[in-house]
């Protein structure tokens, strides 16, 4: 600040009132002289001789230095006047050119000027080669002319096409005439390189008048289009391109929907598929799947062909007549109904297989006693000597029925061993009633110190006792009646049963026993 | 051409066929020629249409199947020279000389058009002559087996096709399959499932016919017509046995 004052001072010319401004004024030119170079003064002064390191930092970078470009005094252009060689007029102009280049050499975009091809035809050639209906020879000599002096552009030759006395002639067809005329000569002269540059020539002389006429009226029509109509074709466009993206996702969610619910049986990479099999009811099929499956759960039902594979899709006769039942037999064909959940519910399409594939297992647990079953009638039920489908569905029906039999067989056992049970615990009552005291001593040694410790508090249970509870009891007491007779083991077994029965009917089995023997 | 590609729903369409073997016992001449002289039969396994033609001694045979079978695989026993081997064009079989009965994999593939899967099914070549009760009798010596005369071992089944495209459907179409003859004219294919059938099978190359059908289809009703009896008898029984148990229980419960 201060020195900023003494600046301002020295700037006003303002002299120096007392000592110190002279100290002050010192100091300044003490430090200007150390004052590196790149930093300005007023940032010096401010920040002193105490910031070295910040002050080579702030140091102004050196630029590059500015590229000499040559001290050569500058070039010398003249006006010179000089001469086309590709104009035949001889006309003189002038332009500027350096004055080192040569005044001898020749101008050099004279080259550029090439004169195309001239085709011209003698009257022979063209009575022999190029009559044309639509042209008379003068014309054609007036559009040789023509173009000839418009150097072939088109447009300028169709501008100033006026043939005196003649039809107007669209571009088309004086390109259509040159052209023809220019193709006809080249074929038809004598030609001295090779047929490759000829046929390339004629190549290059081809027009196809009507396509390009329908190509101008494209372009045409393209470009009358009015705002609204282009406005209409993107919309559609885009529309367009919305409904494909939907139909490639509709796609996706289905092949997805397929391959979750059918599995590997869809087929879905290799198979085409069409909409039919799309439109399949799902949902059907699951509900089948329940039902046959509730059906296994019933278990006093005659079995159903709940676990036996399915001959195909249940088979429904389509109403039809003699005649197509006939070509049906004669080819082979069985028809199902479409419309049912039945026959379309399988999505995925079901390969090829052989009837004898098909023909179905009986339930596992069951199969032993039904192939026994089956084979005792001569019947074997795996495999069939003419598997038609009308056998196969035979053999499925007989394997349904002796499932069926089967399992009544079963529940028949059980009847039969239970009523043998029965049987026996009415005869040891009846034995026991005889002599009761045996029974009950012979009881009590069996059943050993459960029992005894159950008599201790013989408690007021009791009352109505179960069937159930009274069979076992009495099966418990007749094998203690017998235990005289039997073995040791023989005991320790009846004493585990009965000692099972009371634990687990405890009360009731207290009173029974209280009522026995009392 | 796109409608060509399209499946018809709600149809299936099946061409009968057989599969199986015939097999003759070598002469002690024939087999001096082999080169391996321990063979004593000669057999050939094939996968042929049903019906039988006219005239010729053969199982079966009488359609060319090529119309929708590619090419058939048969998968000979290890020790074979190249034991796979492919047939691409009709007859669809395989003739070999052998000792030994074993299982032989007949993989069919079908025509492209099919769009089909190969399937692939199994036959036991069977060399010595049918027993009635099967396996455990002895196998008889080759001279009296010679004198038995051919052994043939034929399955008839059928190739069903489910919801063909349009174009396969039209090539079945225009090959109807020569129908099975509706009355027997020679012996008849033996079968293990119907172990009767064994005389009937005596006495020449044998020709599946519509009358095995109806036969087998009568023994199934026969059969199911008699397990439909025996469990309704058992059902009356068992009737019986649960109202003798209610009976015996209510004693009990009595008591």
């Amino acid at each position: 600040m201060a020195a900023s004052a003494a600046d301002v001072r020295s700037i006003l010319s303002i002299p120096s009132q007392s000592g110190t401004p002279q100290a002050t004024q010192k100091k300044p030119q003490a430090q200007s002289a150390r004052k590196p170079e790149g930093i300005s003064r007023e940032l010096f002064s401010l920040i002193g001789s105490s910031a070295p390191t910040l002050a080579a930092q702030l140091l102004k970078p050196r630029l590059k230095q500015k590229p000499n470009l040559g001290n050569r005094s500058c070039v010398k252009w003249e006006w010179r006047s000089f001469k086309n060689d590709a104009r035949s007029d001889g006309l003189q102009l002038g332009h500027w050119t350096k004055a080192s280049t040569d005044p001898t050499t020749p101008y050099p975009f004279s080259k550029y000027n090439i004169q195309p091809t001239v085709y011209k035809y003698t009257d022979e050639e063209y009575t022999q080669y190029l009559q044309d209906q639509a042209w008379t020879k003068e014309e054609t000599d007036y559009l040789f002319r023509t173009i000839h002096e418009y150097d072939t552009r088109w447009y300028v030759v169709f501008d100033r096409y006026e043939y005196p006395g003649g039809v107007s002639r669209s571009l088309e067809d004086m390109k259509d005439r040159y052209f023809s005329v220019c193709r006809k000569l080249v074929r038809n002269r004598p030609w001295t390189g090779d047929e490759a540059s000829k046929s390339q020539l004629i190549q290059s002389f081809q027009f196809d008048k009507e396509r390009e006429v329908t190509r101008k009226k494209y372009v045409t029509s393209l470009e009358n289009r009015t705002p609204e109509q282009i406005a209409e074709e993107e919309a559609l466009f885009i529309e367009l391109k919305r409904l494909e993206q939907n139909e490639r996702r509709f796609k996706r969610d289905r092949d997805e929907l397929l391959r979750t619910l059918a599995g590997i049986d869809s087929g879905l990479p290799d198979v085409v598929e069409d909409e039919a099999s799309l439109t399949a009811p799902l949902p059907g099929d699951f509900l089948k799947r329940k039902k046959t499956k509730s059906g296994i759960g019933a278990e006093s039902e005659p079995a159903g062909p709940s676990n036996t594979i399915a001959l195909g899709p249940p088979i429904i006769r389509k109403p039809q007549n003699a005649k197509s039942a006939a070509y049906d037999a004669q080819h082979c064909i069985t028809r199902t109904e479409q419309t049912g959940s039945g026959s379309t519910t399988k999505a995925a399409h079901q390969p090829a297989f052989l009837r004898s594939f098909k023909i179905p297992f009986p339930k596992a647990a069951l199969a032993p006693r039904i192939n026994q079953g089956l084979t005792e009638l001569g019947i074997n039920p795996t495999r069939l000597v003419m598997p038609t489908r009308d056998n196969c569905s035979r053999l499925e029906a007989l394997i349904e029925a002796t499932t069926a039999m089967v399992e009544t067989k079963k529940t028949m056992d059980k009847v039969e061993y239970e009523i043998r049970v029965a049987k026996g615990r009415l005869g040891i009552r009846e034995s026991e009633e005889a002599g009761a005291g045996g029974g009950a001593a012979g009881e009590s040694i069996s059943t050993g110190i459960p029992v005894d410790a159950m008599d201790v508090d013989e408690a007021e249970g009791g009352g109505d006792d179960a069937d159930e509870e009274l069979a076992e009891d009495g099966r418990a007491q007749s094998v203690a009646s017998v235990r005289s007779a039997r073995g040791r083991r023989q005991s320790r077994r009846s004493m585990s049963i009965s000692s099972v029965d009371t634990s687990a009917t405890l009360p009731t089995r207290a009173g029974t026993k209280r009522q026995k023997r009392g | 051409m796109a409608n060509e590609r399209v499946r018809v729903r709600g149809l299936s369409i099946f061409r009968p066929i057989i599969y199986g073997n015939t097999a003759t016992v070598l002469t002690p001449k024939e087999r001096e020629a082999l080169p391996s002289p321990d063979h004593t039969h000669k057999w050939t396994v094939a996968v042929r249409s049903a019906a039988s033609k006219d005239g010729i001694d053969s199982v079966g045979g009488a359609d060319d199947l090529s119309y929708f079978i590619k090419r058939v695989a048969f998968k000979l026993h290890d020790t074979y020279p190249n034991p796979s081997r492919t047939i691409d064009k009709p007859p669809f079989e395989v003739s070999e000389t052998g000792w030994g009965e074993f299982e032989i994999q007949i993989r069919i593939t079908f025509i492209p058009e099919s769009g089909e899967k190969a399937i692939t099914l199994y036959h036991h070549l069977k060399l010595h002559p049918w027993t009635a009760s099967g396996d455990p009798e002895p196998i008889p010596p080759l001279d009296v087996a010679m004198k038995m005369g051919p052994v043939h071992s034929w399955q008839y089944d059928e190739i069903t096709f489910n919801d063909p495209y349009q174009n396969f459907l039209t090539i079945l179409t225009n090959h109807p399959p020569t129908p099975l003859p509706k009355a027997k004219r020679k012996p008849v294919p033996f079968h293990t499932s119907h172990p009767a059938s064994l005389e009937a099978s005596k006495g020449g190359v044998p020709e599946f016919t519509t009358v095995m059908e109806k036969e087998e289809a009568d023994r199934l009703e026969e059969a199911k017509k008699t397990v439909l009896k025996q469990h309704a008898e058992m059902k009356l029984h068992l009737e019986e046995k649960e109202r003798e148990l209610k009976r015996l229980q209510k004693q009990l419960g009595e008591a």
